[in-house]
């Protein structure tokens, strides 16, 4: 019991931040329907982004968040208007391959400047501390504050793109980008919004996971793939979707522990040779197609 | 008979295309008795693998506007098929393609059923996630080597063998595969004046118009990826005897996956030519640029990035890739 606490408390932790990671993607989908294969390098640079940060100045890694928010709005703008904007008179191929070779590109430039050694912050407030709820559930501090700033975030995002007008700006250009120009609205400049915005929560998210994550430049495609299966699950274009969605994840990716511990338990034979651990992402990817399968739109979806 | 008819007619492509293409094919034939490095060679097999991977795509990607970025799990099925048979129970080589092509296609059956009801990004999504759960799983089954892969053992087999395809120079590997090839593009060129061609680039154009004009469009689609799953296994296949040791990593992964359908959009989607054209840029510059740069010290990634670019540029300034360059100028010619 005890166990299984732990474990759902820890995947509920870890699927806050995943939530975080796929909420960029979201909005970027939602907006103007296209898939960002470089997603999680835009995280993988965030998490350079609050390393080096942090390491350079010597302030504490979470207070690295404003620079990398910085960091992914403009990071977010530039790959929009320098690049994607071309991307969009073309085909669904073109598209898909783009930012394939956006990925690509960042990546590799990763790996020229910082090298492919496994980095990781040592030091800081949070890291190695936790706090012992009882009932077996132990939350490391590093992943509650990640939790918690990536709960604020969602809160955030959540009120520009319902509560402000900006929001319903967005939200005409995501539903039809002709109508929304013919009443006056700059769906370049909401595109444009909508990338950088894209981008700040993902280095954020970046930034939030190096605290207990190792950070290499081929990273990122782990977490693209996370990212892709949460928004699938939630709905393309969903912020509340995203975030229940990521929690599933989260809860998803405990699964081998627990796998373990019954098998430990049980003391069966069959259950310690199934090779759970080394399948761990695979139940992500089969979730995701399962409810592409059943339900296209995805749990939350608004878009056919 | 009007099928092989078919497939061996040329004549709406213009006249000096046709003698390029000769000239092109002559070339192919005679090529490795000229002299040359094996480093060349090694390039021209890739190049050979690669265009008929991109053959594959084009039916399904070019003429349907499918975009399908989960072939290399096909390339996985075909290449463990062959060397599992071969190695477990010595069946040769052409026994066990035909297996592999048969277990790639039930796989396709069996996943482009639920998928072909997606269409756009929703599809090529669910194709990259269906290769990645089949890589997971070939990672962790100890029947077929789980990470470690399986490696075909040369001195257990008296080269060269045709019957297994286990030779040791590879000039013979150069004229199996230049088979394979001309097979291809005979298929292809059947293939596009077939009814199912036809079908497939109406439903491109606007798949509301397919389905009122009475075209079956889920089925045409999924018998295509069949036809396109065929031909990405058989050269699996192929892979696992030339390269007598696979992994899932090196012959499933996403990038292989995307380097297909890459290949086919940089030299031109939905033409007969494209895959070919495409495979002939990109693989000849992928080799060298990783000859050049990647061994260079202090430069790693540079040639990946190089290739990044040019992938960009591409998709953003010329998404009908090369052929379609060169339909343009024509165009703007005859007027």
């Amino acid at each position: 019991m005890e166990i299984l606490l732990g474990a759902i408390s820890s995947g509920l932790l870890l699927g806050m931040v995943i939530a975080l990671v796929a909420l960029g993607l979201t909005i970027i989908f939602g907006v103007m329907d296209i898939v960002n294969f470089a997603h999680g390098e835009f995280l993988m640079l965030g998490m350079y982004t609050g390393l080096l940060t942090a390491q350079f100045t010597g302030v504490d890694p979470l207070f690295t968040l404003p620079v990398a928010a910085v960091v992914g709005f403009l990071l977010g703008i530039l790959c929009y208007s320098g690049f994607v904007k071309f991307l969009l008179r073309g085909p669904v191929v073109a598209q898909l391959l783009g930012t394939f070779g956006l990925m690509l590109f960042l990546r590799n430039l990763a790996l020229l400047i910082f090298g492919s050694e496994d980095r990781a912050l040592h030091h800081g407030i949070l890291v190695g501390r936790s706090f012992d709820v009882g009932m077996g559930i132990i939350i490391p501090a590093t992943k509650l504050a990640a939790a918690l700033l990536s709960v604020l975030s969602f809160v955030g995002v959540w009120l520009l793109m319902n509560r402000t007008k900006v929001g319903k700006a967005l939200a005409a250009t995501a539903l039809n980008g002709q109508g929304a120009r013919y009443m006056g609205i700059p769906t370049e400049r909401m595109n444009n919004l909508a990338w950088g915005v894209g981008g700040a929560t993902v280095t954020v998210a970046g930034a939030l996971i190096v605290n207990f994550w190792s950070v290499n430049p081929f990273v990122g495609i782990l977490f693209t793939m996370i990212a892709f299966a949460v928004v699938a699950l939630g709905g393309f274009g969903s912020v509340p979707g995203a975030f229940f969605a990521g929690l599933v994840v989260g809860l998803i990716m405990e699964i081998p522990g627990l796998w373990d511990f019954l098998t430990y338990l049980t003391d069966s034979e069959w259950m310690g040779q199934f090779p759970m651990t080394s399948l761990k992402y695979m139940w992500i990817y089969a979730a995701y197609f399962v409810i592409m399968v059943v339900r296209p739109r995805g749990l939350f979806g608004w878009k056919q | 008979m009007e099928a092989i008819r078919n497939a061996f007619d040329f004549s709406d492509f213009p006249r000096i295309d046709l003698v390029i293409a000769g000239a092109l094919a002559l070339f192919f034939v005679v090529f490795p008795l000229s002299p040359h490095s094996s480093f060349t060679m090694a390039t021209m097999i890739q190049f050979f693998m690669f265009s008929i991977y991109g053959m594959g795509w084009n039916t399904i990607g070019g003429y349907g506007g499918q975009v399908d970025l989960g072939k290399a799990q096909y390339v996985g099925i075909g290449a463990y098929t062959t060397t599992v048979m071969l190695i477990r129970w010595d069946i040769p080589f052409w026994l066990s393609m035909p297996v592999g092509m048969g277990f790639s296609v039930l796989w396709s059956f069996i996943i482009g059923y639920p998928l072909f009801r997606l269409k756009g990004h929703y599809f090529a999504i669910a194709t990259i996630a269906t290769s990645l759960v089949l890589k997971d799983i070939f990672e962790v089954w100890n029947f077929v080597g789980a990470a470690r892969g399986l490696g075909i053992s040369p001195i257990k087999y008296q080269p060269p063998d045709f019957l297994r395809l286990i030779f040791k120079e590879d000039i013979y590997y150069y004229y199996v595969i230049l088979g394979f090839f001309f097979i291809g593009i005979l298929y292809l060129n059947w293939f596009r004046k077939s009814r199912l061609g036809f079908q497939l680039r109406c439903i491109k154009d606007n798949e509301d118009v397919a389905r009122s004009l009475g075209i079956n469009v889920h089925w045409a689609k999924i018998k295509t990826y069949a036809i396109a799953t065929a031909f990405v296994s058989m050269v699996g296949s192929f892979h696992a005897c030339y390269v007598k040791n696979i992994e899932p990593e090196d012959t499933m992964s996403l990038d292989i996956s995307i380097l297909i359908a890459l290949m086919a959009m940089l030299g031109g989607a939905g033409s007969l030519w494209g895959p070919v054209i495409g495979a002939g840029i990109l693989i000849p510059l992928k080799s060298y640029l990783k000859e050049w740069l990647g061994a260079a010290a202090g430069l790693v990634g540079i040639d990946l990035i190089l290739y990044a670019v040019i992938i960009m540029l591409i998709s953003a300034f010329e998404p009908r890739g090369i052929w379609g360059i060169v339909q343009k100028v024509r165009r703007r010619k005859r007027r």
